[in-house]
């Protein structure tokens, strides 16, 4: 308990944020983890979406431009 | 002195309003909530497949299918389908009978009948060779602004064995339908339930689907852009197994090229295409199809031509 109260001192808000990193990092990169891949294709749906509401000004048989 | 506090005439006061007066639609089977979103996907195309379609005659018609893959079994299929007098839309005809055979005996069978006007009753039978593998039974009663179903799956009344499924769709308004599914099985020593809720929103150009229950959730959106584009997105979540699933697919369709497209992007590291271009003067339609799994470092790709 002294050592960690000279490494660790109480209310040492370097590690906490450090520590909080940290997890982020782990939790964004864990391909196994059902929680992050749930909130990831969530995220892609929403985007997909976004995507599809977006495109009705595409016209296939339009001239190219400069033609 | 007239109307000085601005109230409507009484006349006015009882009738309801003209859109309230039309009639709901039927909100149709809960097998095709998310059917415009998955007609969006490319199907998934490997080997060289040769099909001949013969239409024997109105009630009648004969396929004929050669499909050499280096993945799955080689073989040919005769499938055959019997279309009876009623019809009550271009694409509902009944009494159906389709049958697909392969060239081990294997038979997949589906008997579509209408009952009454509106009680429909549907039979599927999946043979392996000489073994029984489904045997299914549906009855739909499709009212008004309601559909309800009730399916049989593979009931055996010796082995007490048994899978129900109940489905309820109703439509609120003219653009909004709820209901929902439940699964029932059971057999020795084993038995549960499922319930899962669903609804469906269709606007003019777009429809979004969602169902959502303990086993997981399923959510479609599928957009009409334009003539000539389609859209879909799919989410699919699975508790059980664990897995969330995540698709964006396209459809081009250029009538002046007699061309169509579709392709798809999903979260597994999928990227796959199928082009589809008719012949004109032929009744001929070539079809070529590639799929590639990045993350799995696989590739496979199809080539088929229809006849007829």
């Amino acid at each position: 308990p002294l050592f960690d109260a000279y490494c660790n001192p109480p209310g040492s808000h370097t590690d906490n944020v450090g520590d909080w990193l940290r997890d982020g990092y782990r939790f964004a990169t864990d391909r196994n983890d059902f929680r992050r891949n749930l909130i990831l294709n969530l995220g892609l749906f929403a985007a997909g979406v976004w995507l599809a509401r977006n495109l009705s000004d595409i016209d296939l048989m339009a001239p190219q431009p400069g033609v | 002195m007239g109307n000085t506090l601005g109230l409507a005439p009484m006349g006015t006061l009882l009738r309801r309003s003209p859109r309230r007066e039309e009639p709901l639609p039927n909100p149709g089977s809960f097998d095709e909530l998310h059917r415009l979103c998955k007609d969006v996907f490319p199907a998934q195309m490997e080997g060289v497949k040769l099909v001949v379609n013969k239409v024997l005659s109105s009630h009648f018609q004969v396929a004929h299918t050669v499909h050499m893959s280096a993945l799955g079994l080689p073989g040919y299929h005769l499938h055959a389908a019997y279309a009876g007098d009623w019809q009550l839309s271009p694409t509902e005809v009944f009494p159906t009978v389709v049958g697909d055979m392969d060239s081990s005996g294997s038979l997949n069978a589906q008997v579509l009948l209408l009952l009454a006007e509106r009680l429909r009753a549907k039979a599927v039978f999946q043979t392996q060779q000489a073994k029984f593998l489904t045997w299914q039974f549906d009855g739909e009663y499709r009212g008004d602004d309601y559909t309800a179903t009730l399916t049989l799956g593979n009931p055996d009344l010796i082995g007490e064995s048994v899978i129900m499924v109940a489905h309820f769709l109703q439509s609120l308004t003219q653009r909004l339908v709820l209901g929902g599914e439940l699964v029932y099985h059971r057999r020795p020593g084993e038995e549960g339930a499922i319930l899962t809720l669903a609804g469906k929103y269709s606007a003019v150009h777009w429809v979004a689907t969602l169902n959502v229950g303990s086993g997981g959730a399923h959510a479609s959106y599928y957009h009409r852009a334009n003539e000539q584009v389609q859209v879909g997105v799919e989410f699919e979540a699975n508790t059980r197994l664990q897995d969330t699933t995540f698709s964006f697919g396209y459809h081009l369709t250029l009538p002046q090229a007699n061309m169509v497209f579709r392709g798809l992007v999903d979260s597994n590291w999928c990227v796959g295409a199928v082009l589809e271009k008719k012949m004109p003067p032929l009744p001929v339609t070539l079809a070529l199809g590639a799929f590639l799994n990045h993350w799995r470092n696989r590739f496979h790709c199809g080539f088929s031509i229809t006849v007829g």
